[in-house]
């Protein structure tokens, strides 16, 4: 796995960080609502896949076992929003036994000093 | 340069570990609420990841009776020096 | 989903029960004639420019379980029917006010969310 250097990163208006995973809670939905809202306005929007996050990410999710829905729908139309600066945190990833292969978008993963500077570099940054 | 804010207690591993991972070299942490557990003695293998630049609320403080407990290398700000904290850092960024 | 009945329109004998903003209480009630019956119920006639409109936002939604706000709107109908009608103001043309509002209510579709 080639790891992003923070030098490739490009700043957006405004970063989401997801690190709930889906179904558990209403976090993970509710952070990839605001950046959907935001690129429907035109802003610029990047991600950061971290923690538990990165569990949103897993190919073959389905609706919940009463028909709740998945998050993955909402991942998928990412692109129809121009949401297109995906990262993942590289460690999130590995201490979890998975791998880019595993995930159903092309998302780029960060080595923790990357991470930070993602951090550091972004002018508005919200957690989830 | 960012002044995170984090407000659950140490036995929330998870997002110290994430915290710990997006905190940068000039950040500072801030504990608020829950979190002010973490400014315990016990809790120095958790707040060791960064740095020493480490501060606890005080009013969150009282309210638990941990006014007398808190590790020397963590410093106490009132409500005041919270405000300080938001107008020297760029912005503010809050973990829960 | 909670959604209240605010009036009911006739649609080939059937009452087909309608939301405050006038989008379906159920979705599956939705067909090409009740399209028809929401278009003229706005005094508004569907060429076949619009219907191929309509039939991008009823695959957009069953692909991605979403009303798409305008911008998603405007890529999905480029992707589909080329770049010449993938445009706002082609949009704005077929479906005057909102098209993703419209054009949503009009192929069965929820709100969309995330729009003005």
């Amino acid at each position: 796995m080639t790891n992003i250097r923070a030098s490739d990163i490009e700043p957006q208006d405004l970063m989401v960080v997801l690190r709930h995973p889906p179904h558990g809670s209403h976090w993970l939905r509710e952070g990839i609502d605001v950046a959907l809202v935001a690129a429907a306005f035109g802003q610029r929007v990047g991600l950061l896949f971290q923690g538990d996050g990165v569990y949103a990410l897993l190919e073959g999710q389905q609706a919940g076992a009463l028909g709740q829905k998945g998050t993955h729908p909402q991942l998928a139309m990412l692109e129809m929003y121009d949401i297109e600066s995906l990262w993942v945190s590289a460690a999130a990833l590995s201490e979890r036994g998975l791998s880019i292969d595993d995930l159903m978008l092309p998302v780029k993963p960060l080595g923790a000093e990357a991470v930070a500077e993602l951090m550091q570099v972004q002018p508005h940054t919200l957690i989830f | 340069m960012q002044l995170h804010l984090l407000n659950r207690s140490p036995q929330s591993t998870a997002v110290y570990r994430d915290l710990g991972e997006a905190f940068g070299a000039d950040d500072q942490l801030l504990l608020i609420e829950d979190a002010c557990y973490a400014a315990l003695p016990a809790a120095s293998g958790v707040i060791e990841a960064f740095g020493g630049r480490v501060s606890v609320l005080e009013e969150d403080l009282v309210s638990r009776g941990l006014a007398g407990r808190v590790s020397p290398a963590i410093t106490v700000v009132d409500m005041k020096g919270f405000l300080a904290l938001t107008e020297t850092h760029e912005r503010c960024v809050s973990w829960f | 989903m909670a959604t209240t009945t605010a009036r009911t329109l006739m649609v080939e004998g059937q009452p087909i029960a309608l939301d405050p903003e006038g989008y379906l209480v159920t979705l599956d009630d939705w067909s090409e004639r009740v399209a028809e019956a929401l278009a003229a119920d706005d005094g508004r006639d569907l060429t076949p420019a619009h219907w191929e409109v309509i039939e991008v936002l009823r695959d957009f939604y069953q692909r991605f379980e979403a009303a798409p706000a305008m911008r998603p709107l405007v890529k999905a109908v480029k992707q589909s029917l080329g770049a010449e009608k993938g445009s706002s103001i082609y949009l704005m043309q077929l479906f005057p006010e909102s098209p993703a509002k419209v054009g949503a209510r009009l192929a069965g579709l929820p709100k969309p969310t995330n729009c003005l």
